[in-house]
């Protein structure tokens, strides 16, 4: 009223036209007839009224394209927004469809908010997933693949969730052991299948082909991708079907729970995983063995029990008290029936030829009864003499038992090092073939770990090396959709393929495999994630930046408790501080320079040269952010705390 | 001497019993143990001491067995029909043949000849019935005498194997040498872990129990020293000692044990500069801990330096550059950079143990004395297999021993620490207490055996009530336990000292502590409520039960006397009460007061096997009972009084139940897992 009293001028009407989106691209835009103080919700109104359409418009919101913002405060006039007649104003959704790169590789089409800042959208995008601490990934956009864009497009068709309706995303119902937005149809069923369980192992030719970061400059360009997550997508000119990958942005994951983290955990797995085979993390060769282990098994566990993690109620109880039996089988001596069997254990006996190195004679492998019990090998003349005393007897438990094979060459040794007061004996047994290289071989591993052949793990221990032996049989080009019969260059990196043939990695992995065989799905997961977060570069996410008074590029790694100064050429960690001795820090804006203050006056400033400062300000904030989680904490997230350490003032 | 007799006599009861229990009539283990009488002590004794005591039974076992097979047909035609009535166990085809494996009668027969059937029946009887904790009443009141009986036999087969195991226990004689020069004699059992050993030494020596107290091992050959750690079964390392090995126990002081929790800014931040690690703040300490050991992973310091390497064979020492990393050592090869691609791999820690090199300037022409060895446990002389490195200081050693432990333990370290803090902060507390009224050891070991003597005579009525209803809270936590265990934080803030754990919380405040043994429990715990229908389930996870079972073998005194102590001095409370839910066993297990019937207990209890009643009152006057010996022999070396020679004894008699519920519960459990499911189909 006051405002229509003193400037009655402003009160004249006006013509504004707005581009109604639905309509389509070649229908003209709608004028309304407003005045400077009307609000926005007015304009909505009166277009809506106008449009003559009659659907839900409730999602709709102008977006001012000149000047690449949204007008969401219906409540603020005209005049307030500073809208004039030549505003060229689009009224669409705010939520469109997006294609989104997920963790393990695959393309999921979804409907995601495009108005709101982008830890919002994340946010949301992490609810209909059905992840959990969302904070802790983002978006980026995805690195330019070459050309093989069609089945790219074929594999996206088949994970489509923009039917879901978004009000139905309610995370804590679960129906039929998912969320009950996923028990909608068998379709997005399917899709949260692909969620929670691990993929397949890529054929080796494909790990090949994507995108290898060289250097540590290469692996820094991927962190300039990052989106600000105080904007929306709209503001970053994300268009509607527009690509976008999902990842782990910050390294700290707080209160993994296996048992509500199903696809958190899997697509945690899948971007460790994928870090390993592109080499994006540094690992050793023992390392990379074990993690090919773990996969294998992993794979194998997700073919044939891909429903393990996921529980209805009424299954909840029945799981315990399987998993009560799996414990109490374990420890071999608990059931009297257990211990029924190792009272009475059953035996091993065949002819095997042995050879012990360590003795002078170089006579070779020599033929014996052998006889197995025990955790114990011995050996007589002949069958025969098999009741007498044995002509020795070796005690297995402690030893190391590696595999010496050539399937090709039918040659099925086992290695023995058996520790004993003076050192270690080398003792080598040869094997027929493989059936009873694969018992003797099960037996061996068994005694070293001080269980005998009663053990319920002996079959699959023999079934195991069996299947492993089948794999060094195929082909490593005929890639058949056998379990079994997985490539092993698809387990490691290109590096480890293009050094080992298949026939030697093969038993190498093998010999990793057999310390995680007995892993359950999640603790196999859990594990992998373990030995990824200890290796000594884990969580690193690298800038280039140019300290100031040094006239070279650096490069900055930002971990979650530290930052280091790496010089670029050595690769050498030049200098780290802790976040827990800042004091505070800032940004120059106007000359996109970060400061930090830590304890005892330690100050430095850089600038960034291969990402946004804004891209550096929020991985430290971000970081700060994650500590402040603790464990009494409930669910609630602090989003604004999140904004204002990451200097996302304009979300707030 | 002295000791060394009274242990001997225990020994000779010990294995006196035994072979009762086991029906054989002759006594073999009993020449060789009294000839050895004249032998030093020694590793060797004790070996051939195991050794015979094995061979007894094996040769019962075959006969036992032979027995056993027969009977197990029959038996099983029978149940045939009883079960198909029953649907959970039909449907569960493994459960079901589990169950019907045991119910047998004749086992109890050859096992214990003397007494056998009905000693066993009697106490089986009763239990069943009032110990039945609640959950299972239902089903079971469903069940047909017959099927009962059935259970009731195989409850006893269960126990009767179980008899068989525990006797095959490993055992030995240890010298321990104390940081004064004196030795202690103690008898180790292979369940026991270096901290249950310790709590023992603690006890006998009344030292100050801080962390750094630790056992290590000696090697004089090789001139070696490792700490022990406390999560370690004691029995395992000194079984790879050779005959006439010169190995030594040591009882000392070892500041490095801890070191990394107490300073871990020396350890993660060793190439920071002095000062900054000097000056860290308390609470920058322990978020550096936090950071490193209570995240997913467990971090391992960066190390990385050159280090001596002694070339194999050859007696010149090379030099080398060093990394550790979680999955071993590795170092870089000429010309190589150190990226992790291009290392190579010089050990990892899953079959060596790492070891302090003494002298070695001497010994090995090595550059200076701060070495540390890397070798598998079972080596004990000069071989190409050990791998011995060296330092440029002793600082630089101590970085690189802790590290890799810190990679080859991981978290067990740091729930050691934790445990240790514990225990040293109880003890303090309750030294403080105690200091002005009576001595530590006085006070307790009445109390202690009054309730031996007040459970002895069967207060089977008594303990289930109680138990009953500790049943009723225990149950909820099955799921997530150990999340939960681990969050009480070290130092507990017990003004008191723990006090027994059930019972006694409920009559005295100081409850809030936790005894220390509540962390590993928990984890074998989730069953037990119900399981306390089929008692016999021996030890499901035998190790667990030990960690949590043990203890109060040895430390009769600290739990139940911190709890008793004072609180008996004014008024005693009944004993047998107090007693039963023993104050060791700790909350989650005292339910299974199973051990209500004397001559029942002793039956599955290792080393009480036989002990019927009459005798036992003859033992527990003169010759300390069979359980762990060490402490009531260390207890008349100290020149305690007898009395307190039975402590340690009662605690024990209920450990056996306590194993007891972890398996038979399963059955029961799944049932109603399989009821519940079915209800809701």
């Amino acid at each position: 009223m006051g405002q229509n009293s003193h400037s009655p001028v402003l009160m004249a009407v006006w013509d504004l036209s707005v581009t109604v989106e639905d309509l389509g691209a070649d229908a003209p835009p709608i004028t309304v007839s407003v005045t400077s103080d009307l609000h926005i919700g007015g304009v909505i109104l009166k277009l809506v009224e106008k449009s003559q359409v009659k659907r839900d418009w409730s999602d709709h919101a102008l977006w001012w394209e000149q000047k690449q913002q949204w007008l969401l405060r219906t409540a603020w006039t005209l005049e307030k927004c500073g809208i004039q007649a030549d505003a060229g104003l689009i009224f669409m959704a705010q939520h469109k469809s997006l294609r989104l790169g997920l963790p393990n590789g695959l393309t999921l089409r979804l409907r995601a908010c495009f108005s709101g800042p982008v830890f919002r959208t994340v946010l949301g995008i992490c609810k209909m997933l059905n992840i959990r601490r969302p904070e802790e990934l983002s978006l980026l956009r995805p690195v330019e693949e070459k050309k093989r864009k069609k089945d790219k497009d074929l594999s996206e068709e088949l994970h489509d969730l923009t039917e879901v309706p978004l009000t139905s995303v309610s995370r804590p119902c679960l129906y039929n052991g998912m969320p009950a937005h996923f028990a909608d149809s068998l379709q997005t069923e399917k899709v949260y299948k692909m969620l929670s369980v691990s993929q397949p192992a890529p054929a080796p030719e494909a790990i090949a082909k994507l995108y290898r970061p060289a250097s540590v400059v290469d692996k820094a360009h991927i962190h300039s991708r990052w989106l600000d997550s105080s904007r929306s997508l709209m503001q970053q000119g994300v268009q509607q079907n527009d690509r976008l990958w999902l990842r782990f942005k910050y390294y700290c994951f707080h209160d993994l729970e296996p048992k509500y983290d199903v696809v958190r955990l899997t697509q945690m797995y899948e971007q460790a995983r994928w870090a390993i085979l592109l080499e994006d993390i540094d690992c050793t060769e023992e390392e990379m063995l074990l993690f090919g282990a773990i996969q294998y098994h992993i794979n194998k566990l997700s073919l044939t029990e891909p429903q393990t993690m996921t529980s209805s109620p009424a299954m909840d109880d029945l799981d315990s008290a399987l998993q009560g039996l799996e414990v109490k089988l374990d420890g071999a001596e608990s059931s009297p029936q257990d211990m029924l069997e190792n009272l009475t254990a059953p035996e091993l006996n065949d002819y095997l030829k042995i050879f012990r190195p360590k003795r002078l004679t170089l006579k070779g492998y020599k033929q014996y009864w052998f006889k197995f019990k025990d955790a114990s090998i011995s050996y007589y003349k002949s069958k025969e003499e098999s009741l007498g005393e044995p002509i020795q007897q070796i005690n297995l438990k402690g030893c190391e038992a590696a595999p010496d094979v050539n399937v090709a060459g039918q040659k099925f040794c086992i290695k023995l090092l058996i520790p004993a007061p003076e050192g270690m004996n080398e003792v080598y047994l040869r094997c027929e073939n493989e059936e009873q290289y694969s018992r003797w071989m099960a037996a061996c591993r068994l005694a070293s770990k001080g269980k005998s052949l009663a053990d319920r793990l002996f079959q699959s221990e023999v079934q195991s090396i069996l299947s492993f032996l089948a794999m060094q049989q195929t082909n490593p080009n005929t890639h058949t959709d056998d379990s079994m019969s997985i490539n092993t260059h698809s387990l490691v990196s290109p590096r480890y393929s293009k050094k080992y043939k298949v026939k030697q990695l093969t038993p190498r992995i093998l010999e990793a495999y057999q310390n995680v065989a007995q892993l359950s799905l999640t603790d196999a997961l859990l594990r992998f994630l373990q030995i990824w977060q200890a290796l000594p570069d884990f969580g690193i996410s690298f800038v280039v930046v140019r300290f100031k008074g040094s006239r070279k590029d650096e490069v900055l790694g930002i971990a979650p408790n530290r930052l280091i100064r790496i010089d670029l050429g050595v690769g050498d960690v030049v200098k780290t501080w802790r976040y827990n001795n800042m004091r505070q820090w800032n940004v120059n804006w106007d000359i996109r320079q970060v400061a930090i203050e830590f304890d005892g006056n330690v100050n430095m400033a850089f600038s960034c040269v291969t990402a946004d400062c804004k891209i550096v300000h929020e991985f430290i904030g971000g970081y700060i952010f994650m500590s402040t989680r603790s464990r009494e904490q409930s669910d609630t997230l602090n989003e604004e705390l999140f904004h204002k350490l990451t200097g996302g003032h304009e979300a707030l | 001497m002295d000791d060394i007799d009274a242990m001997f006599s225990d020994l000779l009861g010990e294995m006196d019993l035994l072979t009762q229990s086991l029906g054989v009539e002759t006594l073999p283990p009993e020449p060789p143990s009294s000839s050895s009488k004249e032998m030093n002590f020694s590793m060797g004794f004790a070996d051939m001491n195991v050794e015979s005591l094995n061979e007894l039974e094996e040769n019962d076992l075959d006969a036992l067995m032979a027995d056993l097979m027969a009977d197990l047909n029959d038996t099983e035609e029978k149940l045939g029909g009883q079960k198909e009535a029953e649907a959970p166990h039909t449907d569960l085809p493994p459960a079901s043949h589990g169950f019907s494996f045991y119910p047998e009668s004749s086992l109890s027969t050859p096992t214990s000849p003397e007494r056998g059937p009905n000693t066993f029946s009697a106490p089986l009887a009763d239990s069943p019935a009032p110990i039945l904790s609640p959950p299972t009443l239902p089903q079971h009141a469903k069940l047909s005498m017959e099927e009962i009986e059935a259970q009731m036999k195989a409850d006893k087969i269960k126990l009767a194997l179980e008899k068989l195991k525990e006797a095959k226990v490993k055992k030995l004689v240890v010298k321990v040498v104390m940081h004064d020069g004196s030795s202690k004699t103690l008898m180790v059992d292979e369940r026991q872990t270096v901290r249950d050993v310790l709590d023992n030494l603690f006890e006998k020596t009344h030292c100050d129990c801080n962390v750094d107290w630790s056992l290590s091992e000696t090697n004089p050959e090789l001139q070696l020293e490792r700490g022990f750690e406390e999560h370690e079964n004691l029995v395992d390392p000194l079984s790879a000692w050779t005959r006439d090995s010169e190995n030594k126990v040591l009882f000392q002081e070892r500041p490095d044990k801890y070191e990394v929790f107490k300073n871990p800014q020396n350890f993660y931040l060793w190439k920071k500069d002095k000062k900054t690690i000097k000056d860290m703040k308390d609470r920058d300490k322990e978020l550096l801990v936090e950071e490193n050991f209570c995240g997913t992973s467990i971090i391992v310091p960066d190390l990385e330096g050159v280090l001596y390497l002694r070339e194999d064979g050859k007696k010149s020492w090379k030099q080398r550059l060093f990394l550790l990393r979680a999955s071993g050592i590795y170092y870089v090869p000429k010309g190589k950079s150190k990226t992790s691609r291009d290392l190579v791999c010089f050990v990892q820690f899953d079959n060596v143990n790492v070891y302090y090199g003494k002298e070695f300037k001497n010994k090995y022409k090595a550059p200076t004395d701060f070495c540390f060895v890397l070798k598998h446990p079972q080596i004990q002389k000069e071989s190409q297999y050990i791998k011995y490195l060296c330092c440029d200081d002793a600082w630089t050693m101590n970085l690189w021993v802790t590290g890799i432990r810190i990679a080859k333990y991981g978290k067990s370290l740091y729930e050691n620490y934790k445990t240790s803090m514990k225990k040293a902060a109880i003890t303090t507390a309750w030294t403080n207490r105690t200091a002005g009224t009576t001595s530590i050891p006085s006070t307790p070991s009445p109390t202690t055996k009054a309730k031996a003597s007040g459970q002895a005579n069967g207060h089977a009525p008594q303990p289930p009530a109680e138990p009953v209803a500790k049943v009723g809270n225990a149950p909820p936590p099955p799921p997530p336990m150990l999340p939960t265990q681990i969050l009480p934080p070290p130092p507990p803030d017990p003004v008191l000292p723990p006090p027994p754990p059930p019972l006694a919380n409920k009559k005295s405040p100081p409850a809030t502590s936790v005894p220390r043994q509540l962390p590993s429990l928990p984890t074998s715990f989730p069953p037990s409520p119900t399981s306390m229908a089929n008692l016999p389930p021996p030890p499901p996870s035998l190790s667990q039960d030990d960690s949590s079972e043990s203890p109060p073998d040895f430390l009769p005194p600290p739990p139940p006397t911190l709890g008793f102590g004072p609180g008996a001095g004014s008024l005693p409370p009944p004993p047998p009460v107090s007693f039963l839910p023993p104050p060791p066993p700790d909350p989650g297990f005292p339910l299974p007061p199973p051990p209500p019937d004397p001559a029942f207990c002793p039956v599955t209890n290792r080393d009480s096997l036989p002990a019927p009643p009459p005798r036992q009152s003859n033992i527990g006057a003169g010759a300390p009972p069979p359980p762990p010996p060490p402490p009531s022999a260390s207890a008349g070396l100290q020149s305690t009084p007898s009395v307190r020679r039975t402590g340690p004894p009662p605690p024990k008699r209920t450990t056996p139940p306590l194993a007891a519920p972890g398996g038979g519960d399963f059955m029961s459990e799944l049932a109603k897992a399989m009821a519940k499911k079915r209800g809701n189909q």
